[in-house]
């Protein structure tokens, strides 16, 4: 079973940053990065440059021809909005201009047509790089994927048919591209390592939508794994463990199939309700992020849609603003989709460390500075088309809107008022909508949550989005490694942060529900149930493992336990209290689940 | 030939996805198109996406078509149209 590979460093761990949960073994299939390394100056003859010529002139028409298929295929598996990208790709190729370029070079310099490639598209990038817009110096990673494409039809070495392996593989990459995520036959693809990338770059988002496990930033995991190595891709802990031991494979196994046997479900059991064996109801909604996995919400029994991030929407394609319809449309599918529970509008969270929208400087410490609320409200037209998109979908459905990253009541009272005002244009211009559009607040911020009876009173309901409110009120950046070890969701400040949110919705009567990846993680999201939180909004794929830890618990017992826990003085005190005390009260599940080393 | 002084009036100007109609319109016809920028002198190739995206222009500046050959009124015409039309993109909705 252990890797035959000549390299002995055993159980070489590294970590990198959680882009997909889940946990993948298997073996590597490395991909090169294509072109840049493999491609050689030939000088060529007159005679030889027009045979040259010749050969390059088809390779823009295979290239055409495997992207129409691509994109046919991303069109159907993942919805069109993904496949926005390849036409542009698709425009390059046809471009008169770059061709007649790519001849010229090869018949004045007497180069070979991969050369001639080479060296255009690299003059083609740093022209690029030198553009003040930053959109456009980002479209070069879109010339090298054309010119890569074109290099691996000329030099006939395609290596491997991605869309036909024909065994089970983790893909190592430095950087997956768009088109390569594309072709890639995910029927064999377990999971993915790759050096570079964050948590929204496109290959993340797409390992999301897949459920496909994956771990991006990893800096030189192309260095370190060779094709044929055995792999761990711990897509929850962002971590990777490259030819492990043979213990260390077995514990992974162990909690792969422990978390598989949660995640298979038949439709009795998705059917049943998130009740506690005291017979409290708890209600689990989905964070959506492309209209694609609506098709989980039934097949993982989600209530609705807790979250849905329609920045999403801008996926690729920035500066280009989705336009009202195009947003209609999405909007109206979620509200068709989720009836009577309804779906969580979370009005675009962009800036920051996310999506940057052109025509806004990058800024010294983006975390604290113009992005979600703020930035629609500085460009109100954006938040404007949104609303007018949100109200007419709104007439298929109950929606509601969540407004991030609050934290004065001064932002909520100018959305409200852009809101009424764009009711109100609606109205004159007698374009068809539903008026009556909940107005929720996400207490993400620690200003916010002190002041959360405040929003109470003027919002319709609270949502606690807990990445950012534990990023914030912790100080801890946790994709920073070394402060990783800082970032504690069962912080004593945190846990009390949250009873707080509970006493003031409680008092002022206003639905409160909370979001974040607390809620996808069985431990905590008893905790957070303890301490008095009913409706948890997490990602789809991890519903069933949630619901069954809560049909595991008594909520009386729950919330005595988080008593205790609030007393403690760090998170390693809540930790040890709850693993010790969990497989006590709920041995049917936590028994089973207590983590391996 | 042809002219006809524009104004680029979609909110982000000519981006890939404006610049990828431009040029999809421009090459349904036999004329030649150039595009010139109007503050800086640039010009560019209607039919080439490279060629236009390099123009950078953003919303407000001015363009001067040019078309040349059999069909150049109507290819002025198509493509004046589209930059007035913004593209397509119902983004503004006129509300401010």
């Amino acid at each position: 079973m252990a890797s035959s590979s000549a390299t002995r460093s055993r159980d070489v761990k590294l970590q990198g940053v959680p882009a997909s949960p889940g946990i993948a073994v298997g073996r590597v299939l490395r991909l090169d990065e294509r072109g840049r390394h493999q491609f050689y100056y030939i000088g060529v003859s007159a005679a030889q440059a027009r045979m040259e010529v010749r050969r390059l002139r088809e390779a823009p028409e295979e290239a055409r021809n495997q992207l129409r298929e691509i994109k046919v295929r991303l069109a159907e598996e993942l919805g069109y909005e993904h496949s926005f990208i390849l036409d542009a790709h698709l425009l390059m190729l046809e471009d008169a201009r770059l061709i007649h370029e790519l001849e010229n070079e090869i018949r004045t310099r007497r180069v070979n047509a991969e050369w001639a490639v080479r060296s255009v598209a690299d003059r083609a990038i740093t022209v690029y790089k030198q553009v003040s817009d930053p959109y456009l110096r980002e479209r070069t990673s879109d010339l090298e994927d054309v010119a890569t494409r074109l290099l691996t039809i000329l030099s006939g070495h395609d290596k491997f048919d991605l869309s036909k392996l024909d065994q089970d593989v983790i893909i190592v990459a430095k950087n997956i591209w768009p088109s390569t995520v594309a072709e890639l036959d995910f029927g064999h693809v377990l999971g993915f390592a790759t050096n570079t990338g964050g948590l929204t770059a496109h290959s993340a988002i797409i390992a999301r939508s897949l459920r496909i496990p994956a771990v991006v930033g990893l800096h030189d995991v192309t260095r370190l794994a060779k094709t044929g190595n055995l792999i761990v891709v711990d897509g929850a802990a962002g971590e990777v463990i490259l030819r492990p031991t043979k213990s260390v494979l077995k514990a992974y196994i162990e909690k792969r199939e422990r978390e598989n046997s949660y995640r298979v479900r038949d439709d009795a059991e998705t059917a049943q309700a998130a009740e506690t064996i005291d017979g409290v109801r708890m209600t689990l909604r989905a964070n959506v992020e492309l209209p694609t996995e609506i098709e989980s919400l039934r097949l993982f029994g989600a209530e609705g849609i807790g979250l849905y991030r329609s920045e999403f929407l801008f996926l690729n394609r920035l500066p280009e603003l989705p336009g009202e319809d195009e947003q209609y449309e999405v909007y109206r599918k979620l509200a068709e989709a989720t009836g009577e529970p309804g779906a969580n509008i979370r009005v675009f969270d962009l800036g920051g460390d996310k999506l940057t929208l052109a025509g806004f400087e990058a800024e010294q410490n983006p975390a604290l500075g113009l992005r979600a609320m703020r930035l629609s409200l500085k460009a109100e037209y954006i938040f404007r088309t949104q609303l007018r998109a949100v109200l007419r979908a709104n007439l298929h459905g109950r929606l509601r809107v969540v407004l991030p990253l609050i934290s004065t009541i001064t932002e909520l009272r100018e959305a409200k008022r852009i809101i009424a005002d764009v009711k109100q244009e609606l109205a004159d211009a007698q374009v068809e909508h539903n008026a009556h559009l909940p107005i929720g607040v996400m207490i993400e911020v620690p200003a916010a949550a002190l002041m959360a009876d405040v929003f109470a009173r003027e919002a319709d309901f609270l949502s606690v989005g807990t990445n950012d409110l534990i990023q914030y009120i912790l100080a801890v950046d946790r994709a920073n490694e070394n402060v990783a070890h800082l970032y504690q969701p069962l912080h004593p400040a945190i846990l009390r942060t949250i009873a707080h949110l509970v006493r003031v919705a409680e008092a002022a009567q206003v639905p409160l529900e909370l979001c974040g990846e607390m809620a996808a993680d069985p431990l905590q999201a008893i905790a957070l149930i303890g301490l008095g939180i009913r409706t948890l909004s997490l990602v789809p794929g991890s519903i069933p493992l949630v619901k069954n830890a809560i049909r595991s618990v008594e909520f009386d017992r729950v919330r005595s336990l988080m008593k205790e826990a609030m007393k403690l003085t760090s998170s390693t005190e809540v930790e040890e209290l709850l693993a010790r005390e969990l497989p006590q009260q709920a041995p049917r599940f936590f028994a089973a689940w207590s983590s391996p080393a | 030939m042809q002219e006809r002084k524009v104004t680029i009036s979609n909110r982000l100007g000519l981006h890939a996805r404006a610049a990828a109609q431009l040029v999809r319109r421009a090459s349904q016809f036999n004329s030649s198109v150039e595009l010139l920028r109007q503050d800086t002198g640039e010009t560019a190739d209607g039919k080439s996406i490279l060629s236009v995206l390099l123009l950078a222009a953003a919303c407000e500046t001015c363009l001067i078509i040019k078309t040349e050959g059999d069909d150049e009124e109507r290819a002025v015409n198509a493509l004046a149209e589209l930059v007035e039309q913004k593209f397509g993109e119902e983004i503004s909705d006129g509300v401010f």
